[in-house]
């Protein structure tokens, strides 16, 4: 399937990528995301409201937990799933395989580790986090890394898919955030380094556009102008864009289970679709920089990846993209995993210390554009070394996002299934 | 098997033999023998065996999901295969959708058949000329013509909708054309969510189906009969409006089932042309809720929905197939 | 079918008796003037500039879009120079360099052979077999068979994306999947195809092989299969045709990247905006496997019928498009 409208508001979800391999430029395709519910489900057995899915249910399990800022989660350790021990030598004549979404991560850095370990590197890729998700529970493949979302994580972890980390192979965790040593989807980061991160934000071309969502009362409220009917997008994944729509009502929390914020905002977004023929698509890194759109619900790393996608004469700095500067709007990150099926556990480790470090952490943000939460990588840094326009500033992620920020977290299966009840309702199945 | 050595082989049980066949009656003599019938019987089997396999069970397959229940942790459909356990949830949550309260499919099926029914007509209206023109006038260029017509045929539906997408940019032909003959003022947005757009998306798609279907069709109208009208004193309105339209009524209603039918079902089009809620098909829908794992299970009945609406024109469709194959035989 | 035209005559030439002998011949009579539209022979003008709008309307666009695809840049209105760099000159984004699109042309052709390969000779068993073996069983199955050629294709794809993720779990979706669809979805045109061929031909060829002394085996390899090779082969050209352009099956049964033909790649690739010359460049790659093959078609089909009375271009132009 090329569209699901099911698992994770992940850039990458849904992605039918090529992968153009040149710096700042990034062929993102347009990928269809949304989650769906996955085996993280808060409570059992539950039915269904009026009017969303069907009401008949099987039986019900023990309830995985639901990490939440408020409510930090530490995974559980199975002694039939350990991690490795110290001091091991990498595998040698190894092939390390790296499961990761299409066009998410720079060859050079796969290239330049397998000459500094000795070792093949094989890049497989994958479109949505479901498809992901089923064929490694099949056991059919032996991939050793892995690149979840935070919601699979539940998952992951009880179906000992991923195995704990041994932190003495990972020193340059130094390097990361300190928030990522002890976050609240995995305490004591027994499972997870930390990937990339991003925000959700408003992106516009200031030369069709004279408003600023900066100086708006209701900034959220940008996109809701008729008289750019036509030229109005927001993304294709449920998650992200109903959000858009409870932030515009007023409600931030992108967790909720409240029918009556969601019919409202299910309302506002019908309106926004009679307003402006609202276009629904995930090729914001495109579409904007070519002026077919002009105001865009989009992620910050696809909009700094503007600059590769200008067509000639057009400045990159018509391009603007605006994030509260509170920081109260969707912020999500990407974890590295290392699976237990896997026959390279030590080079597996060393991947993830790799991916951790500056240098090649620059090398891949030069060709995915989105930010990873390493000590070096500030706006300043970004600009200087060329990989970010000067006026694309707003797309970098701070810190103090993730402490204020909104995270799209998982649901329980019946509120999933609302939300995605209403995401149809809104798109009408485009 | 038998190699032909059996009894009747004399003159006179072969001239029995003769005459049965030249009656064409294929249920008596060699042809009705025991192991003959498995013989043929033999060679159907194999596609037998596959079409029950694999066409006949999966609709018991997708019956199972729609009248199926949902898995509590993952909300993913699961079958029953017991019809006597089948549940209605499923049906009832999609009609509601369709016509309870706040129902938005209902709009969206009523915009599709609107939309089928104008990029029918226009379809029919555009391609009943032209092949009537090919079939009848084109003389010695007939074979010309008719490469002309089928080309489109063998060119894929995707690139046939990417290149309209790319003369529809805002800064594509169509428009520069418009603006230099000043018949806009300003590039018109094509690709935004236009109803206008989807349609003509799919009568561009889908009206080289129709016109092969009127070619053949109008080309078995045997010329004599024109010639007949024309001597008895009717102009060409006239010959056509008295002959040639009414001969030509089953090739059109088979030429609308034969684009109306797919069209109903058509997803792409909207998706490739526009992007927008504003032109939803119930394709739309029920390919979004496919690929929605807590709505699996109403795609599957909102497909069963669709397939019994149309199901009336698919069976006459069909019986009008056989009743053509068996009068042609 | 006889086309018969006749030559422009608007006049009505009078026919005076002979003049007698020795006059001068006389001068010729006023001729009754009719306004050229009563003329019933007169060349439809208005229906012929009618079907070449139409016929531009139709070819025109595919050929900007095959002339796009050997630009010289990104654009698709502005010629800026030829080039094949988006089929194999451009080291990152030309059809050959970017594995991706290379395996939609893999995948395209891989699953097209494969599901000509088997849909043909099911699709010609089952019509011979239906066609001589007359029970309400298989009146059944014929009625069902036309009933896949006419279902809708989304519904149909409907419920083979169940029938393979729910029913037979052990076939994933995947390249295997799709093509157990392509056939099924494709075996009514070898079917119908041959069943109509053999209705024409009907028994007597057989019956004669028989009274030679042919055997059933015999008769059915030496006599019947001959028979029906144009049309066999028409219904192979359609069915890789057909697969080189499905869409709605393929998409609903592929599953990661590489099972992905050309024609799901380029709907992934242009939702709602430009996907870039690259899949101009792929889309004319099909267009030229579709029409390579419908031209060899053409003519294999000519020149296996060459005997046979009414066989011309036209008759294997319209076999081909499976009329």
């Amino acid at each position: 399937m090329t569209e699901v409208s099911g698992l994770t508001f992940h850039p990458r979800e849904g992605w039918i990528g090529n992968d153009p391999r040149q710096p700042m430029r990034l062929s993102r395709r347009g990928f269809l995301a949304a989650a769906a519910a996955t085996g993280l489900a808060g409570v059992a057995g539950c039915s269904s409201k009026g009017g969303s899915g069907a009401s008949a249910t099987t039986t019900s399990t023990a309830p995985l937990a639901l990490p939440r800022p408020d409510n930090p989660v530490t995974w559980p350790l199975y002694s039939s799933n350990k991690a490795i021990a110290d001091n091991l030598t990498p595998e040698k004549n190894a092939t390390l395989k790296v499961y990761n979404w299409v066009a998410y991560i720079n060859q050079k850095d796969l290239d330049a580790f397998g000459k500094k370990y000795n070792c093949k590197v094989e890049l497989t890729t994958f479109n949505t986090m479901t498809e992901a998700i089923s064929k490694l529970r099949s056991g059919q493949f032996n991939f050793d890394v892995f690149v979840p979302t935070v919601d699979v994580l539940g998952q992951l972890v009880a179906g000992k898919i991923i195995q704990p980390l041994n932190h003495t192979y990972i020193p340059n965790i130094s390097q990361a955030w300190t928030e990522f040593t002890n976050p609240f989807y995995d305490q004591a980061w027994q499972y997870t380094v930390p990937y990339t991160i991003y925000t959700t934000g408003l992106a516009w071309r200031k030369d069709h556009v004279p408003e600023d969502p900066s100086t708006m009362a209701n900034p959220w409220a940008f996109p809701w102008q008729a008289k750019y009917k036509g030229k109005v997008a927001v993304l294709d994944d449920y998650r992200e864009s109903m959000s858009l729509g409870l932030m515009k009502s007023g409600f931030f929390d992108l967790n909720t289970s409240d029918t009556s914020q969601l019919a409202a905002a299910t309302n506002t977004l019908l309106d926004l679709d009679k307003l402006v023929n609202l276009h629904i698509d995930n090729n914001d890194y495109s579409n904007v920089p070519s002026g077919q759109i002009w105001i865009h619900y989009a992620w910050s790393g696809d909009m700094a990846a503007a600059a590769g996608y200008m067509p000639k004469g057009t400045p990159v700095d018509v391009i603007g993209y605006w994030f509260p500067t509170d920081g109260k709007g969707p912020v999500g990150n990407d974890t590295m995993t290392v699976l237990s099926g896997g026959k390279n556990p030590v080079l597996a480790h060393l991947f993830l210390n790799y991916m951790m470090d500056l240098p090649n952490v620059l090398e891949n943000i030069s060709y995915n554009g989105y930010m990873q939460p390493i000590n070096g990588v500030t706006p300043d840094a970004l600009v200087q070394q060329g990989l970010l326009p000067p006026s694309l500033t707003s797309t970098v992620v701070l810190p103090s996002y993730f402490d204020n920020g909104l995270r799209e977290l998982q649901l329980a299966p019946s509120v999933d299934a609302e939300w995605q009840q209403s995401w149809l309702r809104v798109s009408g199945g485009v | 098997m038998p190699n032909g050595s059996s009894p009747g082989y004399g003159s006179a049980a072969a001239s029995e033999r003769r005459l049965i066949v030249a009656r064409g009656d294929l249920t008596k003599g060699w042809a009705a023998r025991a192991q003959n019938r498995w013989v043929w019987a033999g060679f159907a089997m194999p596609g037998i065996i596959w079409l029950v396999l694999l066409f006949v069970i999966p609709f018991y397959a997708v019956l199972a999901i729609a009248g199926g229940q949902l898995n509590a942790i993952f909300e993913s459909p699961v079958p029953i295969w017991n019809p006597l356990n089948w549940t209605g949830a499923n049906f009832a949550a999609v009609f509601h959708d369709l016509i309870g309260q706040g129902a938005f499919v209902g709009p969206i099926f009523v915009r599709t058949l609107v939309y089928v029914a104008v990029a029918s007509i226009l379809s029919l209206v555009i391609a009943y000329p032209a092949a009537y023109f090919v079939t009848r006038f084109a003389g010695k260029r007939k074979v010309m013509f008719l490469a002309l017509l089928v080309a489109p045929f063998w060119i894929s539906y995707m690139m046939r909708m990417l290149a309209w997408i790319d003369l529809l940019q805002t800064n594509g032909y169509v428009n520069r054309v418009l603006v230099d003959v000043h018949l806009v003022g300003q590039p018109v947005n094509w690709l935004g969510g236009k109803s206008v757009t989807v349609i003509l998306g799919l009568v561009y798609g889908y009206i080289p189906y129709l016109i092969l279907v009127l070619y053949a069709g109008l080309d078995r109208i045997d010329q004599r009969l024109l010639e007949a009208g024309r001597d008895l004193g009717l102009n060409r309105v006239r010959t056509f409006l008295r002959i040639t339209l009414p001969l030509s009524r089953q090739t059109i209603l088979t030429g609308m089932l034969i684009t109306v039918l797919p069209m109903v079902g058509d997803y792409f089009t909207n998706q490739m042309l526009s992007g927008s809620e504003s032109t939803s098909m119930i394709g739309n829908v029920i390919d979004s809720q496919l690929n929605t794992t807590s709505q699996e299970a109403q795609g599957a009945a909102l497909s069963l929905l669709l397939l019994a609406f149309l199901l009336i024109p698919m069976l006459y469709y069909v019986f009008q197939t056989r009743k053509a194959s068996e009068t042609a035989a | 079918m006889t086309v018969i035209t006749r030559p422009e005559t608007p006049e009505i030439p009078v026919v005076d008796a002979a003049p007698p002998p020795g006059s001068p011949p006389p001068a010729p009579t006023a001729r009754r003037w009719q306004p050229p539209w009563r003329n019933p022979w007169r060349r439809p003008w208005i229906l012929e500039g009618f079907t070449w709008i139409y016929l531009i309307w139709s070819i025109l666009p595919i050929g900007l879009a095959v002339l796009f695809s050997f630009n010289d840049g990104k654009s698709q209105s502005v010629w800026q120079g030829f080039s094949t760099r988006w089929y194999w000159g451009d080291p990152v984004n030309s059809v050959f360099h970017n594995p991706l699109l290379r395996n939609a042309v893999e995948q395209t052709i891989r699953l097209s052979l494969l599901t000509t390969v088997i849909a043909v000779p099911l699709g010609v068993a089952f019509a011979i077999g239906i066609n001589r073996w007359r029970t309400k069983t298989s009146a059944t199955f014929n009625f069902i068979m036309v009933f896949s050629y006419v279902i809708p294709e989304l519904i149909f794809g409907v419920a083979m994306f169940f029938l393979f993720t729910q029913f037979f779990k052990f076939i994933h979706l995947g390249t295997m999947a799709e093509v157990l669809g392509l056939v099924t979805w494709n075996f009514s045109w070898p079917a119908i195809i041959v069943l109509a061929r053999l209705v024409s031909i009907g028994n007597s060829y057989e019956e004669a092989a028989a009274d030679l002394g042919a055997s059933r085996l015999q008769s059915i390899r030496r006599v019947l299969i001959p028979l029906l090779a144009p049309a066999i082969f028409a219904s192979a050209v359609l069915v890789f045709a057909s697969v080189v352009d499905d869409f709605v099956v393929v998409d609903l049964l592929s599953s990661t990247s590489n099972t992905q033909p050309m024609s799901v790649i380029i709907y992934a690739n242009t939702h709602g905006g430009n996907g870039g010359p690259a899949l101009n460049a792929l889309a004319t790659l099909m267009l030229i496997l579709s029409f390579v093959v419908a031209i060899v078609g053409v003519i294999v089909y000519r020149w296996m019928t060459r005997g046979e009375r009414g066989s011309s271009g036209q008759e294997a132009m319209t076999s081909i498009a499976g009329m």
